[in-house]
């Protein structure tokens, strides 16, 4: 369905100006990578009982929430070009559309049920639905991570 | 300097049990180490960023430095140990793939152990007298100054590392496979 989509994103032919905007992009998708789960994993290790046990799972969440974004934006913003310079491989990659599947659950997961157990009142949320949500969104974005990495070898 | 020196070391390397097997009879081993080498990665220099932004004041201005040193620690060592294990495994597979990498070079004998430098300079000198700047919302320029190199010289590595997958100043040997 999306087939002619991927045609003319390819067609566009975004790295042809230079050799070395395909690894400059990928440089800086993979620091944005860096900031986004690091803000990610000091809260998800904090809802885990475990990192900054010393200040509110609130003020750890609140704190991240601006590289957390950032770096989620920066990871897409670089992104887009990545897949547009081979669409029409990745048009065909199981492992491609595995990757975009569970950025989709996990984009979702991040701002709906992680937000607001992040930023609830701590006498509010269970430790154990806390310790579940960490566990979902690390098993979440680590796939995320390792289907990026695995597109070009399956 | 170039091509690089003790090429029979790296090729001694391929011929001890297990380095041939990895290379040639284990066709998911690559991208399986590959894979944990970046996982790891995010958490090790993902909280080792958020640590240098802190010391820059530029992040979690609220939490005192020494929580942010000592909580966070035992993670970055966890994705340290982690990514030092899968990054040897991948070595010990294609010694010689790597010995005729100039970036690979650049990554283990220059920008890693600066980073490290950087890391035991802070620690054993400004770090000492963390007690007056802890709760500060921007640390002193001794501190900032680590910071920045940190971010610098870590980035640095995950540069060269990620590098290494280009043919750019590349020995090609036969039989061999990289990305």
């Amino acid at each position: 369905m999306l087939r002619p989509f991927f045609e003319w994103m390819y067609g566009i032919g975004v790295y042809k100006s230079s050799i070395y905007l395909g690894p400059g992009i990928n440089l800086v998708h993979l620091v944005a990578m860096c900031t986004f789960m690091g803000a990610l994993l000091m809260v998800d290790l904090r809802l885990l009982g475990t990192g900054l046990t010393g200040q509110p799972v609130k003020q750890v969440a609140r704190s991240a929430q601006p590289w957390l974004i950032g770096g989620l934006v920066m990871l897409v913003v670089t992104g887009i070009p990545a897949v547009m310079t081979v669409a029409t491989d990745e048009y065909q990659n199981p492992v491609f559309w595995f990757k975009m599947y569970v950025l989709l659950a996990a984009v979702i997961f991040t701002f709906t049920v992680r937000r607001r157990v992040a930023s609830a009142d701590e006498t509010l949320v269970s430790p154990v639905w806390r310790k579940l949500v960490a566990l979902v969104s690390i098993v979440l974005w680590m796939s995320v991570a390792a289907g990026g990495r695995l597109i070009m070898y399956l | 300097m170039w091509p690089p020196p003790f090429k029979g070391f790296f090729e001694w390397v391929a011929t001890l049990p297990g380095s041939q097997y990895l290379r040639e009879d284990a066709p998911n081993f690559f991208g399986m180490f590959l894979t944990i080498h970046v996982l790891s990665l995010c958490l090790f220099l993902g909280l080792v960023l958020m640590m240098d932004l802190r010391l820059l004041g530029l992040a979690h201005r609220d939490t005192p430095i020494t929580q942010i040193q000592k909580r966070l620690f035992p993670w970055q060592l966890v994705g340290a140990i982690v990514m030092s294990i899968s990054g040897l495994v991948l070595f010990y597979a294609q010694p010689v793939l790597y010995w005729g990498k100039g970036f690979y070079w650049i990554k283990m004998v220059l920008v890693m152990p600066l980073a490290m430098l950087n890391l035991l300079v802070f620690h054993f000198t400004t770090y000492r007298t963390v007690a007056e700047w802890d709760t500060s919302p921007k640390p002193p320029p001794a501190a900032r100054l680590a910071g920045v190199l940190s971010i610098v010289l870590w980035v640095g590595v995950l540069a060269f590392g990620r590098l290494v997958a280009y043919d750019w100043w590349t020995i090609v040997e036969t039989g061999l496979k990289g990305n």
